[in-house]
């Protein structure tokens, strides 16, 4: 697979579509899995690293799902940061150094992580709150893997994981949401107090312990034994829905009692993004976050918010080397990043490049 | 920094909140010990990993005694390196450090009995005779016994073929 390709697309899950997709941006499930003669990655050798990832592209290829296989050790850092900014892989995948590898599928729905912290992280993205059709193609793709694989597993704990953290189902069942509003009004740690009593997780947008860059939050279910893959989703369908009510309720009391000082706000954003000769990432973000709550308030008329959602990822630094063909220090980046978002944004009615 | 009560330097320093408001205390041992504040004894200086080992003993308990030496005959793994770095070695693990392992799964999950998505395939838990052939083989390699290797690698293979 030639990575180039892949900057001239971007992912269905950003694409903006599907229910509540103003403030979900996308639904996301993850399966960890391991086989039964093996090793956790961890304690296995080089060598049967490499036998496990044999196996794994074994019946990754026998799988109906049209999947092209990533070897990651032979890729330059820039590919790995690549990967890890399209949220096709973890940043512990991309820093390792033995035989790994990603299997990503058409419009980058499904990627599969081998040699992970598990032999196998599978993983399935929708655009929009759509956990149940995400949940139907992880499951099916699961029965095809697992028709070829001999997965670690015990009746009492069900599926073994190499942190006792995961084990039972090994799912995660997750979904990014755009709550820029909540920040603003200083109502998120409120929320996130609220979520962690009924033990679900808060995390940025590159997961564990990075920052909410954008105001982009994933929430997620910590516990992994005792509920079935259901239920947890369930659980997550019956939150979300009360975390966007807060969200647009939160909109509302912006535009009503603000209006002037948010329309402001987000043409100034929006005028910046359009004019800057260099810009951080932060500043980036940050603004985008602005612009794509003015958009869905009806601010901003004459760009998408499919658009706005690939700026996110489009602007990041292994990105933009990858748009520009070559190597760039942060300074060249911050102009380079200007210059990609004037011209992305600079001309009449916008929409997504592919 | 100086004690607050006297000239000493001071080598307690304690925050307290009293009604939502934050107070800090720095005090030298005497004046700390004067205030009634419990010091702990005084620590022995040790390596980080000494120091991370005597803290997991202490949070962990009894248990540790018998598990600490506790190592899974497939993998290598001992129980302490797992509360160390938080990862099993491999599948075994589970029924080896099972008397361990359980209060912690307790502990984050609630609940210690899986619910939902079963293999179809019936080939459960793990595969001891292959793990330990594996953890065989790595020795042997590790040993540069290349002879004893091969033999092991070609068991391992006659077993592929098995299946």
């Amino acid at each position: 697979m030639n990575l180039d390709d892949l900057t001239r697309t971007s992912g269905e899950w950003l694409r903006g579509t599907g229910p509540e997709s103003d403030i979900v941006m996308c639904s996301r499930i993850r399966l960890a899995r391991n086989l039964n003669d093996f090793p956790f990655i961890n304690r296995a050798s080089r060598s049967e690293k490499a036998e496990i990832e044999t196996h794994a592209r074994g019946a990754i290829a026998a799988a109906t799902e049209s999947l092209s296989y990533v070897e990651l050790n032979q890729r330059s850092k820039l590919d790995l940061q690549f990967l890890v900014e399209r949220q096709l892989i973890s940043r512990e995948l991309s820093s390792a150094d033995y035989p790994r590898g990603v299997a990503i599928g058409a419009h980058e729905n499904i990627s599969i992580m081998v040699n992970e912290e598990d032999h196998l992280r599978i993983q399935a993205m929708h655009s929009g709150l759509s956990l149940h059709d995400v949940w139907e193609r992880i499951n099916a793709l699961d029965d095809q893997l697992e028709e070829r694989l001999s997965y670690a597993f015990s009746p009492q704990l069900g599926y073994l994981t190499a942190c006792p953290t995961n084990v039972g189902t090994g799912i995660r069942v997750g979904v990014m949401l755009h709550l820029p509003a909540l920040v603003q009004t200083k109502q998120i740690d409120k929320v996130f107090r609220a979520l962690q009593k009924i033990n679900l997780a808060v995390r940025g947008l590159y997961g564990e312990g990075t920052q909410a860059f954008g105001d982009f939050y994933q929430i997620s279910n910590q516990q992994t034994l005792g509920n079935s893959e259901l239920e947890l989703i369930r659980n997550l369908t019956e939150v979300v829905p009360q975390i966007i009510e807060y969200e647009r309720t939160a909109r509302q009391k912006l535009v009503s009692e603000r209006r002037q000082h948010l329309h402001d706000q987000v043409s100034r954003a929006y005028g910046v993004l359009k004019t800057a000769h260099t810009i951080s990432s932060e500043e980036t973000m940050h603004l985008l976050s602005s612009v794509r709550m003015g958009i869905n308030l009806g601010l901003i008329d004459d760009l998408e918010i499919p658009t706005v959602n690939e700026l996110f990822i489009h602007t990041q630094p292994a990105h933009l080397q990858k748009l520009q063909g070559t190597t760039l220090e942060v300074d060249e980046r911050n102009v380079a990043r200007a210059s990609y978002l004037r011209s992305r944004l600079s001309n009449g009615r916008h929409s997504e490049t592919n | 920094m100086t004690c607050q009560r006297c000239a000493e330097d001071a080598s307690i320093h304690l925050t307290e909140t009293v009604d939502g408001e934050a107070r800090q205390l720095h005090l030298c041992v005497r004046c700390a010990r004067r205030a009634g504040i419990v010091l702990p004894e005084n620590p022995p200086t040790l390596g980080l990993d000494a120091v991370v080992e005597s803290l997991i003993k202490a949070n962990v308990g009894e248990l540790v005694g018998e598990l600490a030496e506790l190592a899974c005959p497939d993998c290598g793994t001992k129980f302490m390196e797992f509360r160390t770095a938080g990862r099993l070695g491999c599948p075994a693990d589970y029924e080896v450090f099972r008397k361990g392992l359980l209060p912690l799964i307790m502990k984050q999950h609630g609940v210690t009995r899986h619910v939902g998505k079963t293999p179809k395939h019936s080939r459960l838990g793990a595969n001891r005779a292959r793990l330990r052939l594996r953890a065989a083989l790595r020795d042997a390699i590790s040993l540069e016994d290349y002879e004893h290797a091969a033999r092991l690698r070609d068991q391992l293979r006659q077993k592929d073929a098995d299946r």
